[in-house]
């Protein structure tokens, strides 16, 4: 079978996979069942899908990617709240507030490796403390800001809407000249640079385009709990999550960050369920262990292993 | 086609490239020698403009390249290849064919088509969607110049071409070189291949720690006086 009908075929199916999904998830609040499991199963393949693009595709690990969850979640909220506009403001001001805090974030992106991590992780804890000393009136000071209202449903629709758009986003990329253009970079920027790729303006596509599905992530979230302050918006847990369901996936890969996410939540779950007490250990125990045998990942590892899965996984 | 002119590079104290001056007429090869840290390499870093030179001025075809980033240059047509070959690791071959042409109006089935058939003509389109990194050393030589053929550049850098390459493999590399100079381009070659730089440049440059000692035909080079002791020592 030629490259591009192997292409054609494998995203047909993986298309055909999310519509389905797309429909099964669609159908659950209609049958009375718990959202917040699922909610919170979208939300972190949302984000872990969105960091990918940062980390998996362009080579570059943002510690600070919670920032931008953050500032969506308060654009929102000040938005809705402090100026009684309605909740599609609020996500339009979300995502204006990702794209702009992406851009003020952008030089940043010249540091590579680990000092761009750190950095990143700084501006994600300068935005909190500022936005902490906000006056209340301004962004709810240091005890945020309580929306008054929630839609669980809505916002689990929401949710959904945007995993899918997200998801749909990635598989483009995966597939796409620009997406092309982002590994390269993500392997050898110098090289990138040097064969005719404008890697500043590359880079900074993807940037924003992870940052803003962040930011509309912060915003459903703040939706959903009808509350928003700056311990919980910023906090560095966010990123860490997104960082380690990505990676337990394989970073780089479309379907990485779902697997990955879906196997750690459920193992999570297990745990709690079984060893209350020993929770943070065994998942940590859990996490070491897939960093040791399988470092690039589940499905990482498995097209590492068998070569010709490259051409079914992606 | 190419003018530098007093060129020089200054690393901290370390003056790597001392005030050299050469030209690289249309459709032509010229070869760059010279022990290590002669600066062969920092010449053509300075060129394809990953360096930024401290004085001098090169200009290509009218254009002045100082203060032009590497992109820029790349567009202009000026490909290279490296010393240490630099392919994307993790591309597939094809991909890393097409990286140059990303911004091309064709469509990607042209550019697909046209990336396989350099890969066959070297004997590598059966491992055309194995990862670059799965490739020998010699082989990752030959893609990278793969690459630099898809960016259809006039003037092409060859950083040791033939450095740890099976000579199979070098009679490949050399097909290549011939095949693209009879299509008019042109190439500057630094090479410690001595035979090969003799038997492929009309011109060549000889350098030492970083000054010009001698310029000229093969023959011209090989009775030079200067040439011998810097490679051989008095």
């Amino acid at each position: 079978m030629s490259s591009n009908r192997l292409v054609w075929t494998r995203t047909s199916i993986w298309l055909g996979f999310l519509a389905l999904l797309a429909l099964g998830l669609g159908l659950l609040p209609a049958y009375g069942f718990s959202l917040a499991f699922w909610f919170y199963l979208l939300l972190w393949i949302t984000l872990a899908s969105g960091l990918n693009i940062m980390a998996g595709f362009t080579g570059y690990l943002p510690f600070g990617y919670v920032a931008f969850y953050g500032i969506g979640a308060y654009a929102a909220a000040v938005t809705v709240k402090m100026h009684g506009l309605p909740i599609w403001a609020g996500f339009i001001a979300a995502a204006l507030a990702g794209v702009v805090l992406s851009l003020l974030f952008a030089r940043t992106m010249v540091l590579r490796g680990i000092y761009f991590s750190i950095v990143s992780l700084a501006l994600a804890v300068i935005c909190r403390l500022l936005i902490a000393a906000m006056p209340e009136d301004v962004a709810g000071g240091s005890y945020g800001i309580a929306l008054g209202f929630s839609n669980p449903d809505g916002a689990y629709y929401a949710m959904l809407a945007l995993m899918l758009a997200t998801l749909l986003t990635v598989t483009w990329l995966a597939q796409s000249r620009l997406g092309m253009a982002l590994r390269a970079i993500r392997d050898d920027p110098d090289t990138a640079e040097t064969v005719g790729i404008n890697i500043g303006r590359v880079r900074l596509k993807a940037w924003v385009l992870s940052a803003v599905i962040a930011s509309m992530t912060g915003a459903i979230e703040a939706w959903y709990t009808s509350i928003v302050d700056t311990e919980t918006a910023f906090n560095l847990l966010v990123s860490t999550k997104a960082v380690i369901f990505a990676v337990a996936g394989g970073l780089g890969t479309v379907i990485g960050p779902v697997v990955g996410t879906v196997v750690m939540l459920i193992v999570d779950d297990l745990i709690w369920q079984h060893f209350p007490v020993l929770n943070v250990f065994l998942l940590g125990l859990v996490i070491v262990l897939l960093m040791m045998f399988l470092p690039s990942g589940i499905v990482g590892s498995l097209i590492r292993a068998k070569p010709f899965l490259r051409r079914i996984l992606f | 086609m190419l003018e530098v002119n007093a060129l020089r590079k200054v690393f901290g104290g370390l003056v790597a490239v001392d005030t050299i001056s050469f030209t690289v007429p249309e459709n032509s090869i010229l070869g760059l020698i010279g022990v290590n840290g002669s600066g062969k390499t920092t010449i053509m870093n300075c060129i394809n403009g990953i360096y930024d030179a401290t004085e001098g001025a090169i200009n290509f075809r009218g254009t002045n390249l100082v203060g032009k980033k590497p992109y820029e240059i790349a567009r202009l047509g000026i490909g290279r290849t490296f010393q240490v070959p630099r392919l994307f690791r993790r591309l597939t071959l094809t991909e890393n064919l097409m990286v140059p042409v990303l911004e091309d109006s064709r469509s990607n089935a042209e550019l697909t088509e046209k990336a396989n058939a350099l890969l066959a003509e070297v004997d590598l389109y059966r491992i055309r969607d194995n990862h670059a990194e799965e490739l020998s050393g010699g082989q990752q030589k030959l893609v990278e110049l793969l690459r630099v053929m898809m960016l259809n550049p006039d003037l092409i850098l060859l950083d040791e071409p033939f450095a740890g390459v099976h000579p199979n493999l070098c009679k490949v590399f050399l097909d290549q070189i011939l095949k693209l100079k009879d299509a008019g381009k042109s190439f500057i070659l630094v090479s410690h291949d001595l035979t090969s730089v003799y038997s492929l440049s009309e011109h060549l440059l000889v350098l030492n720690q970083g000054k010009k000692i001698a310029e000229g035909n093969a023959a011209d080079i090989q009775h030079n006086p200067d040439v011998i002791e810097a490679f051989l020592g008095r």
